[in-house]
């Protein structure tokens, strides 16, 4: 089976949870821009994230057989910092009509505060007229006021909940997002937020329509193998195929799809490579390494 | 160049895509901002189709290398032929607009962008101020950046300094890249170069590894003892397409100078002096594989 992992920070990530990756089956994978963990002082470093994204990152991942696509925003924790947020506001409008950027993210709120609001309005603006899907973050704290406060702001400006993706769900949240019309996302971690097993639950209630699972591996303790294993604990709990299928690959697809900017057919002649056949001398496959063998314990045939 | 460029295309890509693009280049020539061309350069991936190839007739590609020597659209996608168009039209704007529009462009570029605009430099104007930047783009590591500059692409050749352009060709090597597709490869031998893969080769061979064959490609003309030892190790050790490298170059010296290596290559160097064998033949029967890298274009 196929997997496309919709948020997940891969210039956190190591070259040993790629291959374990493309082993599991991810075919492709969304990396949203978002805070580094360490704040940024200076909009140039912002720039040189967003071509981290739009370039390193997306080489380094086809070395291993996988399509990487990202989205492209001002993230809620550093739109406090206003001097700052005005300027990645400027740069944002270079950035989000690029190959590859299937929609503006991760935005919303994180305190929930004046500014997120105002940076979350204007970035909204700007995905209504890049027509652009929108993936937001939810807040850790105060979610479920959060996200219906992220909603309210969203339907004021005018966005269609059809192409907004609303993340870091949880029992508390999923209902009312569902029943507003949005995407909602479910990110798996090994410790916080949504263990694979509450997954299978919901899914159990929910069912699959417009229900995404996602890692959203980062800097912190979280698992690049995230909607694998999820989907493995799935089928194992007699989930059919055909649903996990729907949760882990085509429903991202169809959200993302709307920008116009990610289609099954860019990854049809790349998944499954074997990363060994594409070293390349003096690049990321550094030596000839077995990877033939890594991780297969988590493809679902 | 424009039209040639735009006939091209034309041939190549759909016709709405087309007329969008030349209804952006009356609007760039009549009243040139930067920002709308900007979104027009990245917005060519909103417009034209993702994977197609470029297909240029053996005409237009002759006529191509009548007014740019050496610059060629062959192996190109359409994405990249749109951009080069567009940064042709760029450069009628008067010199500071140009580069800097060109500088800001280069600054938030994602992959195929990065290639589309090295791709353009032979064609554009005011190349002196050009070379830093392509020599910055070859510190790249992404195999279709540097591909973009270092292969089928007169830029270097015409306006690199020996040090930048012995870089290019040494990293060429080291990142496995056919040597034969470089611009002007012969005519930029230099006695440094030459020195430089002998020096790579003992590295390597010290570490039981090979060097790409076409490596003694750039040590015509420079063949000194050093050099003709190593032809000699090439003979004694190295495989049937190392032999054949090695007789290239024995055939270009005097043959009373050379006769201990002549008598060692006799096939190969038969071939050589007939003409049956050359280093594009043999570069292109390495078949080196470019692998999957930034922008894959799908046969």
């Amino acid at each position: 089976m196929k997997f496309l992992d919709s948020h997940v920070h891969m210039v956190s990530r190591t070259t040993d949870d790629y291959q374990r990756m493309a082993s599991a089956g991810v075919a492709a994978i969304i990396e949203p821009s978002f805070w580094q963990g360490q704040p940024r002082t200076e909009p140039g470093t912002f720039k040189d994230y967003f071509n981290t994204l739009v370039g390193f990152e997306r080489f380094r991942a086809s070395q291993f057989g996988i399509k990487h696509y990202c989205t492209i925003g001002l993230n809620p924790k550093e739109a406090n910092n206003e001097k700052l947020a005005e300027a990645v506001m400027e740069l944002l409008p270079l950035y989000i009509c690029k190959e590859g950027v299937v929609g503006i993210g991760e935005i919303g709120f994180d305190d929930q505060t004046r500014a997120e609001e105002k940076y979350l309005r204007l970035q909204a603006q700007l995905a209504l007229e890049a027509d652009l899907p929108i993936q937001i973050h939810t807040p850790h704290r105060d979610k479920r006021l959060g996200t219906i406060r992220t909603m309210d702001v969203l339907e004021d400006v005018g966005i269609d909940p059809a192409k907004v993706i609303i993340d870091h769900n949880n029992e508390e949240t999923v209902k009312e997002v569902l029943d507003r019309g949005y995407w909602a996302a479910f990110t798996i971690y090994p410790h916080t937020k949504l263990g694979n097993e509450r997954m299978v639950e919901i899914l159990r209630e929910y069912g699959a329509e417009r229900i995404i699972v996602d890692s959203a591996a980062d800097w912190g303790i979280s698992d690049a193998l995230a909607v694998p294993k999820t989907a493995a604990l799935m089928k194992e709990q007699g989930i059919t195929l055909e649903r996990i299928e729907q949760v882990t690959y085509q429903n991202p697809l169809a959200a993302y799809g709307q920008s116009g900017q990610i289609s099954e057919e860019d990854w049809s002649d790349t998944a499954g490579v074997d990363p060994a056949a594409l070293f390349e001398g003096n690049t990321i496959l550094r030596g000839g390494m077995d990877v033939a063998t890594a991780m297969s314990q988590y493809r679902i045939e | 160049m424009r039209e040639l460029l735009l006939d091209i295309l034309d041939a190549s890509a759909p016709g709405d895509a087309c007329d969008w693009l030349r209804r952006r280049l009356g609007e760039h020539a009549a009243h040139f901002r930067r920002r709308p061309f900007y979104y027009d350069f990245s917005g060519v991936s909103r417009h034209f189709p993702k994977h197609a190839p470029v297909a240029a007739t053996l005409e237009q590609l002759a006529a191509l290398g009548e007014e740019c020597p050496g610059f060629t659209v062959e192996g190109w996608d359409v994405f990249r032929l749109a951009r080069v168009v567009l940064l042709e039209a760029l450069g009628r704007q008067e010199k500071d607009t140009f580069l800097g529009t060109v500088a800001a462009l280069l600054n938030t570029a994602d992959l195929r962008e990065q290639a589309a605009i090295y791709s353009a430099f032979p064609i554009l104007p005011y190349s002196d101020d050009l070379v830093e930047a392509a020599v910055d783009g070859l510190r790249s590591n992404i195999v279709d950046v540097f591909d973009s500059i270092a292969l089928g692409n007169p830029f270097p050749a015409a306006h690199f300094a020996a040090p930048a352009w012995n870089q290019m060709v040494l990293k060429a090597l080291f990142i496995n890249r056919p040597l034969h597709r470089i611009v002007g490869l012969d005519r930029r031998r230099n006695a440094a170069l030459s020195e430089a893969v002998s020096y790579l080769a003992h590295e390597r061979w010290s570490a039981g590894r090979t060097l790409p064959p076409e490596a003694w490609r750039n040590c015509i003309g420079f063949v000194d003892e050093t050099i003709a030892a190593d032809l000699g190790h090439l003979v004694d050790h190295g495989g049937p397409v190392d032999r054949q490298a090695a007789a290239l170059v024995v055939a270009s010296l005097p043959a009373e100078d050379a006769a201990p290596l002549r008598a060692l290559l006799g096939p190969e160097l038969a071939a050589a002096e007939s003409g049956e064998l050359t280093w594009d033949g043999l570069g292109r029967s390495l078949a080196l594989d470019p692998g999957l890298n930034g922008s894959p274009v799908k046969p």
